[in-house]
């Protein structure tokens, strides 16, 4: 028997669960399904997609996500490294440390959202209380589009680190220390180390944090819902949010389905271009290393 | 033996299911399931052994009740009789066809005693599919140790609030309700109708936004926070927050609610027996509006018991029930009687002045597209509050993407 044939349980339900949603979406793009149409799907040759291409709503709401994966999947790594590196020493009480700082991550998303949006809520917020105090005038986070965005990605920053840090510290306990030990004999400093020892060999685990990171990012959803809403003037809106609307509130399921489906097919093409550029760096460090 | 065994407790088991009562379930948002424990207890006490009601407790928030709603009448059964629905739903059920007609249920002699206001926005294309349990309605609140009289039009009450200001007596003059959400929405159709304009007519598809007095509304409101009468929160302001500022003593004017009434009577108001109510300003010669946002409960198609669930809604909307809901709870009530009942009015003397303001309630647009085209005014007011762009810019937007919608939709009359 070959043995691709032992794969074909597993292939099953994957199409069951994965496969089978995405052509009936892909279908129903292609109507319109809608509470004008009694729910009924009706073939609309295309307009769907029409509607889509011109929807200068949608095209915000891309790259207002996209702006805050970047900026918040950025810092997320950025601090997640230095807070596995700082884990990673041998610090008292270490097992207090460590299992402290994932709280943040523990906890619901809902429930930190309303947190933030009472922290940074004006004039009774302590974040708008402490500004109004130094500037003599408020902040007014929540309600200003060119900041509002801001305060959500510092939200996911707060919450999400902590899941980088965990995966990086996973990836620093596997480097042998005896490496170190021969670079120091070698004359290599600390920084030396970091850059030729730390940073390469940690590289796949970097690279499975960012996309955790950035699939989740894209799909941001119930921290913005909570916090703003999506506002002020939109300026918060995520594509997920966007799409769910139009299914639930509108409901408009052919044009949510096209919203879905468009976005899968231009973030799937930004992973992939991602994961090519990544392996690129990963090979090109790795020949380095056996240099 | 063993066959009379047999026989008999099939024949007890029988007669246990047809004691079975009817079992009626209603699902509503959290602060009304818990409001009305105490009269579903005596509803059951009542029909005990015949129907047996079960009121589910939903989410606390509108939209997220109806997302569970929709959620689960998607799905195809309906595992609810019956839901408490806002005002705003039910063009959109109905054209779902998720709604049962209440036609056969209420008598017309019913529908002509309910209050003019609270009996707007039930029907849908000439057939009833609300009944409703409250009516409520945008009022304007104002704080009666700064003036004796609550001002009329736009500009009065821009000149109170500066003057109070300026003496230093108040730190704003007009909190509302700014943020992007329905509650803006609900805000600017007071205004828009004040200035003797009209936002949006699903019967002739005219839409107002973009004419003169959507923009004199739209400048108005953009107007009250840049001349400082209104803070710059309020672009982030909901109900709550509005409440908070004005029960603190930071404004002389807010607009809310019947239930804020209640809230700003409490002890730890600093407000409290400085307040009274009436309708929101409009320009001398147009009559003042009051938004509707009423609650009614509605049969769904599917349900196995549509009688009991009418009983249910009977005894829940009846005059006892609407009395005890108001004294208790502050529900504005929807029969005119209870508006002329004297004992009530000398216990509750703001009783009064609602009743005036709900007869100039006004619906919000009755579309089943109304989610869209309330999120498209929403966005772009939003922008125009919050210095994106001009109230000129943002009304014209606004008309247009509200073209666009209902064009997509095929609502478009």
């Amino acid at each position: 028997m070959p043995l691709t044939l032992l794969l074909l349980p597993s292939l099953i339900f994957l199409i069951a669960v994965f496969a089978l949603p995405l052509i009936r979406y892909v279908w129903l793009s292609f109507h319109a399904d809608s509470v004008m149409t009694g729910l009924l799907a009706i073939p609309n040759q295309g307009a769907n997609w029409q509607r889509f291409i011109h929807d200068s709503r949608y095209w915000q709401d891309l790259f207002q996500t996209l702006r805050f994966a970047f900026v918040s999947v950025t810092a997320e790594v950025v601090l997640g490294f230095i807070i596995a590196l700082i884990l990673n020493q041998p610090l008292r009480k270490r097992a207090l440390i460590r299992s402290s700082s994932l709280i943040p991550w523990a906890l619901p998303t809902t429930v930190m959202a309303l947190g933030w949006r009472w922290i940074f809520n004006t004039p009774y917020g302590p974040i708008d209380r402490l500004i109004q105090s130094g500037l003599g005038r408020p902040l007014n986070a929540l309600g200003e589009p060119s900041i509002a965005w801001i305060t959500t990605v510092y939200a996911d920053i707060w919450k999400t680190t902590p899941f980088v840090a965990l995966i990086l510290l996973a990836g620093l306990q596997t480097i042998p220390s005896d490496l170190y030990e021969a670079a120091k004999l070698e004359g290599a400093g600390p920084w030396i180390c970091l850059r030729r020892i730390t940073v390469p060999l940690l590289l796949p685990y970097l690279g499975l944090a960012l996309m955790f990171r950035l699939a989740q990012a894209f799909g941001v959803f119930d921290l913005v819902q909570v916090m703003t809403g999506g506002g002020p003037a939109s300026s918060t809106e995520s594509i997920a949010l966007y799409a769910y609307w139009n299914a639930l509130r509108f409901l408009d399921f052919g044009y949510s389905a096209t919203i879905m489906i468009g976005s899968f097919v231009i973030l799937s093409s930004l992973i992939v271009i991602a994961w090519v550029v990544i392996s690129l760096a990963r090979n090109r460090s790795a020949g380095a290393f056996a240099k | 033996m063993v066959p009379i065994i047999i026989i008999a407790s099939i024949l007890f088991g029988l007669s246990v299911v047809a004691r079975q009562p009817d079992h009626v379930s209603i699902l509503m948002p959290a602060p009304f399931a818990d409001s009305t424990v105490d009269l579903v207890k005596s509803f059951n006490q009542q029909h005990h052994g015949r129907i047996h009601l079960n009121v589910i407790r939903g989410p606390l928030e509108t939209e997220a009740i109806s997302d569970l709603a929709i959620s689960s009448l998607l799905l195809g059964d309906t595992p609810f009789d019956g839901l408490l629905m806002d005002v705003t739903w039910v063009p959109k059920y109905a054209k779902a066809g998720w709604l049962e007609s209440l036609d056969n249920y209420f008598s017309n002699n019913e529908v002509s005693a309910l209050a003019s206001g609270a009996s707007e926005g039930n029907h849908y294309q000439g057939s009833l599919l609300r009944w409703p349990l409250t009516a409520d309605i945008g009022l304007l609140y104002w704080r009666t140790d700064l003036m004796d009289q609550p001002p009329r039009t736009p500009q009065e009450l821009e000149r109170i609030s500066q003057k109070l200001q300026s003496s230093g007596r108040v730190p704003y003059g007009y909190v509302w309700q700014g943020r992007q959400y329905e509650g803006l929405s609900c805000v600017f159709l007071e205004v828009i109708d004040g200035f003797g304009g009209e936002w949006f007519s699903a019967e002739s598809g005219q839409i107002g936004l973009d004419k003169p007095a959507g923009l004199a509304a739209a400048q108005w409101l953009d107007g009250l926070i840049q001349r400082g009468v209104s803070p710059r929160a309020v672009t982030n302001f909901s109900e709550s927050e509005a409440l908070q500022s004005f029960k603190s003593g930071q404004a002389a004017f807010m607009r809310n609610w019947p239930y804020a009434w209640a809230e700003l009577q409490k002890n730890d108001s600093q407000v409290k027996n400085k307040i009274a109510i009436t309708t929101m300003v409009a320009q001398t010669g147009h009559q003042p509006a009051a938004t509707l946002g009423s609650w009614g409960l509605s049969l769904l198609r599917g349900s196995a018991h549509p009688e009991s669930t009418v009983e249910a809604f009977k005894f829940l909307t009846s005059e006892e029930s609407q009395r005890y809901l108001y004294s208790q709870y502050g529900y504005t009530p929807t029969q005119k009687a209870i508006f002329n009942d004297q004992d009530l009015l000398k216990k509750h003397p703001s009783l009064q002045s609602i009743g005036e303001a709900l007869a100039y309630a006004r619906s919000r647009p009755e579309t089943p597209v109304y989610a869209q085209v309330s999120d498209v005014l929403q966005r772009k007011l939003s922008g125009t509050l919050t210095g994106m762009t001009s109230p000129t810019a943002g009304m014209q937007q606004a008309e247009q993407s509200t073209i666009q919608v209902l064009e997509a939709a095929g609502a478009a009359p």
